[in-house]
């Protein structure tokens, strides 16, 4: 986004918000993107990573590439998970860290909250936890956070700058930020770039 | 933006074809679109 940008942030901020609520509530509906297990598949996580899991924690998942592709997380380590959506990464993550580690989910809408709140409590992952905030204000102190992960979400950040410097300063020194998100090899026009239509369609 | 941030060592693995079959797919390739995991460190 440019300075000259006319977005309007809170108006994007509330399109996004009931865009993933319709993922939340009604997985299998039409959407510009791929959805659950087949997306998973895409992606590049392993079988037995999602399909050990039940289909709350999958079918909602809107991921665009593997945040664990560079680094796998460690046994016992803090991990947040930004625009954790309804919790597939974090129950990834989960797995990775074990009981001793710790993973949060954040995210602005409900039905992805209370979602995998749900999930996690029927799956028993006392170690994961999700919370409401927004990426561009983390809801931690500084130097808190082993591992920051996100997967598609930074892209919707009409303040990245911001988000940034916000993950950088809730991570520990040696920590690592290893996220997916999409990228245009051709520049985008003004026009599109203002249309908040297309951030969400 | 990443170093602008403080972090090194930034790495971007390969592409993934994330909108492929879905029906983004004209908006995607039309800006060249794809996933792409990213890793960078806090020194």
């Amino acid at each position: 986004m440019t300075k000259n940008s006319s977005l309007d942030i809170n108006e994007l901020r509330e399109q996004v918000k009931d865009k993933y609520k319709e993922v939340a509530t009604t997985p299998d509906g039409e959407f510009h993107f791929h959805t659950g297990r087949v997306v998973a598949a895409r992606c590049g996580y392993k079988e037995e990573e999602y399909d050990s899991l039940p289909d709350n924690a999958v079918e909602s998942f809107a991921g665009v590439a593997n945040p664990f592709a560079l680094r796998d997380v460690q046994t016992g380590e803090t991990v947040v998970d930004l625009g954790s959506g309804a919790g597939f990464d974090c129950f990834v993550a989960a797995k990775k860290v074990g009981p001793e580690g710790r993973v949060i989910g954040i995210d602005m809408t409900d039905e992805m909250l209370d979602k995998a709140q749900a999930t996690a409590n029927e799956m028993e992952m006392d170690q994961v936890e999700f919370k409401k905030g927004f990426i561009e204000e983390l809801p931690f102190k500084d130097s808190e956070v082993d591992v920051v992960i996100s997967n598609g979400v930074i892209n919707l950040s009409p303040e990245k700058h911001k988000t940034f410097e916000e993950i950088y300063r809730v991570l520990k020194p040696g920590g690592y930020l290893q996220f997916a998100d999409i990228a245009n090899s051709k520049p985008a026009p003004q026009a599109a770039v203002d249309d908040i239509d297309l951030w969400t369609a | 933006m990443l170093t602008e941030a403080g972090f090194v060592d930034v790495k971007i693995g390969p592409a993934v074809d994330t909108f492929g079959g879905a029906s983004g797919e004209s908006n995607a390739r039309a800006f060249e679109v794809y996933g792409y995991p990213f890793i960078a460190k806090k020194p």
